[in-house]
């Protein structure tokens, strides 16, 4: 993975706003109305062209294909980016076959995640999750519209060889067609995967291992492609507000570390230099008062056998937390990529609160091993406009850094 | 005006969340026998929860400016509809809605694609709000054209307003309350076709708006002015061509017009709000605070309150750096705002207020928020936010007075 040797580089999350004929395919192909997958192939490959040309242009370093090859069916969607695998494994049935689980209550001896509505922050803040007008209700009502993800109800197996084969050729093609050297591809987490409903494996550690060895397959194909590997794991620190009551931290770190060595076990062999971590804490509009502070589990994030961390960093909840490095040092050789633009509120960030934000960790954790990043997805969380707005005050705000931290000739690649 | 003295004070912008049938009342127009019982209680409400939340300078929520749904960006000004004569609805204009306001905004070009579907979600600016824009407060100021002299009808309204406030404070431990009231800038944002010129307009209106900015302070609250106008006239009418002189010539005489409005008025019970709009956009076509800074503190306030708690605006508390807050003044940053549903950690609050403190002196800064809160966040959201608030000002204090 590329370093900021000579300027701060940048970077994002994943996802990126899909175009109108991308999204009009998914959904005409998710309605059972449209099956052509020639078209939309061609569509596909096609977006991933100009979404890394766009990327490029904009003064993104290290792009990716926008997570396009996830279908989105609408403009406002949060879930794309674990909802793909279902369609990539076997062992999964719809869930209407499949009478629906209720409230899964917490106890020490056994920690449970519960479903949506029961969260800790959900059930502080009902009116506000509840009411069709604040934005933050935008989440439950996707949902709602989506019904219910898939269960297992047996054996997991990996059956996306033909599609992550197609988003790496999309990527690798475009990629080579803007002239870029590094570009990543985000594939999720065994831990944030194995959320589901399962009705097939006896424990959950079993559930979390199968999802495991399944998405060892679409790790390796991205590495073995020469792209960086992102593993997107939100649920590390997002499963704290799942459970409910509020665990003591000595279960939950207990019950993350199953998740983490089965991401290792995913892991094994394959070159840590070529794989970043991104984590979050769930990036629905809502208040968010229940996250795990990252200084309770930053030391399980560093277990995790990766070159580069992405944490979320750019928004209110979180944006105090810089100070953690100062206690826990970043490992020699791993970098790290704060998100210094937010998907959390349609302003966009001012280039100078985007370089202050970088400048910050640059002075802990030395500016070579800061990559500047987004705290999660822009696309299908703000609208289009400001998503690529705000990737632009990124490149401009990692500009104005360099050049405080190199001087006045370290501007960075200026955007064309 | 209290100073933090002992400890950072709080305080906020002005909205608050109004009770879902208090916003009933107003939207049904219910005669005053009904509405005004409610209301009475209604701030007597607001005020006893401020006081519970931590807030120091509190205020009536300004539940007497109508507020007819429970997103509504607008009552802060729209109330003066029914306080000045003067003005009357032309249809053409109406039709322009918003766009007959914002006819030199570089943003609104450049996001057209955004705002048109924040227009078709009412105006929570996200996928989320589906509302009719028609019924906020700002739309029932579309096409209001000022066609006869201008003057201040409110009397009997503003002496409703002060008695409400008044006698929730009783039996509050609360020391110290504040009331808004609108600015001549952004008065005259409404087209003119009585008056000869822009501002001979403009001092009928501070004129007018005089009478009740007298009232408050006659009653004995602080007098807070709310001027987004002064900053947000510069994405409005002057970014599209860039035109940064001729916006500063416009917002000297307006500061002119708001002092000549506050002659005579104690400056010390006087506070003066900006912000740059508050709607969920992208805001980056707002003017720098450093480009008006120096006019701005002309305006003959003791206290000002201004946005620091986004992220178009939070690396601003620099400019204080460099531009010296006038002894005796204070200043009241936005630490939490209505711009993102995340809670702002307490600790962000701290960091966010002992950077001012640094620069300014812990005893002239106030906590405060970026806007007002309400009908802008989920009520649930905006209570959580004043409680941060006043949580991040105590772990602050802890540092400043150890």
């Amino acid at each position: 993975m590329r370093f900021s040797k000579e300027r701060i580089l940048t970077t994002h999350a994943g996802s990126l706003s899909r175009p109108a004929d991308l999204i009009e395919m998914s959904r005409a192909r998710s309605a059972g109305e449209r099956k052509d997958d020639a078209a939309y192939a061609r569509c596909l490959s096609a977006a991933v062209s100009d979404v890394v040309r766009r990327q490029h242009e904009l003064g993104i370093d290290i792009p990716d294909d926008g997570e396009f090859g996830k279908p989105m069916a609408a403009n406002y969607d949060y879930g794309a980016w674990w909802n793909y695998a279902f369609a990539r494994m076997d062992g999964f049935s719809p869930a209407e076959s499949v009478p629906e689980s209720g409230h899964k209550k917490s106890s020490v001896a056994e920690l449970a995640l519960t479903s949506y509505g029961n969260r800790r922050d959900w059930q502080t803040f009902g009116e506000f999750y509840q009411d069709p007008e604040s934005s933050g209700a935008l989440l439950g009502s996707a949902a709602r519209r989506r019904g219910r993800r898939p269960v297992c109800t047996g054996p997991v197996k990996y059956v996306g060889q033909a599609a992550i084969a197609a988003d790496i050729a999309n990527l690798k093609r475009a990629l080579a067609a803007a002239g870029v050297e590094e570009g990543f591809m985000c594939s999720v987490g065994p831990g944030s995967f194995a959320r589901g409903e399962d009705l097939h494996y006896k424990t959950e550690e079993e559930f979390v291992y199968a999802a495991a060895d399944a998405m060892r397959e679409e790790y390796k194909a991205i590495v073995d492609a020469g792209i960086v590997l992102q593993i997107d794991d939100p649920s590390l620190p997002d499963n704290w507000d799942m459970i409910n009551p509020e665990p003591p931290l000595a279960e939950f770190k207990k019950f993350e570390r199953v998740r983490i060595e089965a991401l290792n076990h995913a892991l094994r062999g394959l070159p840590q230099d070529r794989i970043r971590y991104h984590i979050c804490w769930g990036s629905w509009h809502g208040p968010h008062t229940t996250d795990i502070p990252l200084h309770d589990i930053v030391d399980l994030v560093l277990s995790v056998n990766a070159g580069a961390y992405s944490v979320e960093a750019g928004n209110v909840r979180h944006e105090h937390e810089w100070r953690v490095w100062e206690q826990t040092k970043l490992p020699a050789g791993k970098l790290l990529i704060p998100g210094v633009v937010s998907h959390a509120t349609n302003i966009v960030e001012h280039p100078q609160v985007v370089a202050d934000r970088i400048l910050r960790y640059a002075r802990i954790v030395g500016r070579e091993n800061v990559i500047a990043g987004t705290d999660c997805g822009l696309g299908g969380r703000i609208h289009p406009q400001i998503a690529w707005a705000k990737l632009a005050t990124l490149a401009e705000g990692a500009r104005l850094a360099s050049r405080e931290l190199w001087g006045q000739s370290s501007g960075g690649r200026t955007a064309r | 005006m209290k100073r933090s003295v002992e400890r950072i004070l709080t305080t906020h912008v002005g909205s608050l969340p109004r009770p879902n049938d208090l916003i009933a009342l107003y939207r049904d127009d219910a005669p005053d026998d009904r509405l005004l019982p409610r209301l009475q209680s209604a701030i007597a409400d607001v005020v006893r929860r401020q006081a519970q939340s931590g807030i120091d300078v509190v205020n009536d929520g300004e539940f007497g400016k109508a507020m007819r749904r429970a997103v509504d960006y607008g009552a802060w000004w729209s109330y003066v509809y029914d306080r000045l004569a003067g003005f009357e609805l032309r249809e053409e204009r109406a039709k322009e809605g918003r766009a007959a306001w914002t006819f030199g905004s570089k943003e609104r070009r450049e996001f057209a694609e955004f705002y048109a579907e924040e227009a078709s979600a009412g105006q929570s600016g996200s996928a989320g709000g589906a509302a009719a824009p028609s019924a906020t407060s700002s739309a029932r100021m579309y096409g209001l054209t000022c066609t006869s002299p201008v003057k201040y009808t409110g009397h009997a309204v503003i002496r409703r307003d002060i008695e409400n406030l008044t006698s929730a404070l009783a039996g509050t431990s609360v020391q110290e309350a504040f009331m808004t009231a609108v600015s001549p800038a952004t008065l005259q944002i409404l087209p003119n076709k009585h008056y000869k010129t822009r501002e001979d307009y403009t001092w009928a209106l501070a004129e007018a708006i005089r009478e009740e900015y007298k009232a408050i302070v006659d009653a004995g609250f602080i007098l807070q002015i709310d001027d987004p106008a002064l900053v947000d006239i510069y994405d409005w009418w002057f970014s599209l061509d860039g035109d940064i002189d001729g916006y500063r010539k416009w917002a000297a005489f307006q500061v002119e017009a708001v002092n000549h409005a506050l002659d005579g008025l104690p400056e010390e019970r006087v506070r003066f709000h900006i912000c740059w709009g508050s709607w969920h956009g992208p805001h980056n076509g707002d003017v720098p605070l450093r480009s008006i800074v120096d006019l701005l503190l002309k305006v003959k306030a003791q206290a000002y309150s201004i946005e620091a708690g986004n992220v178009r605006h939070e690396h601003e508390w620099k400019v204080w750096n460099d531009t010296k807050l006038p002894a005796g003044k204070l200043l009241i940053p936005g630490f939490v705002s209505h711009a993102t549903n995340v809670l702002e950690h307490p600790e962000l609050v701290a960091d966010r207020i002992v950077r001012f403190a640094k620069v300014v002196g812990r005893e002239n800064v106030i906590a405060g928020t970026d806007c007002g809160l309400g009908g802008r966040v989920h009520p649930q959201i905006a209570w959580a936010k004043l409680a941060a608030l006043a949580e991040g000002a105590r772990l602050a204090s802890k540092q400043l007075w150890s």
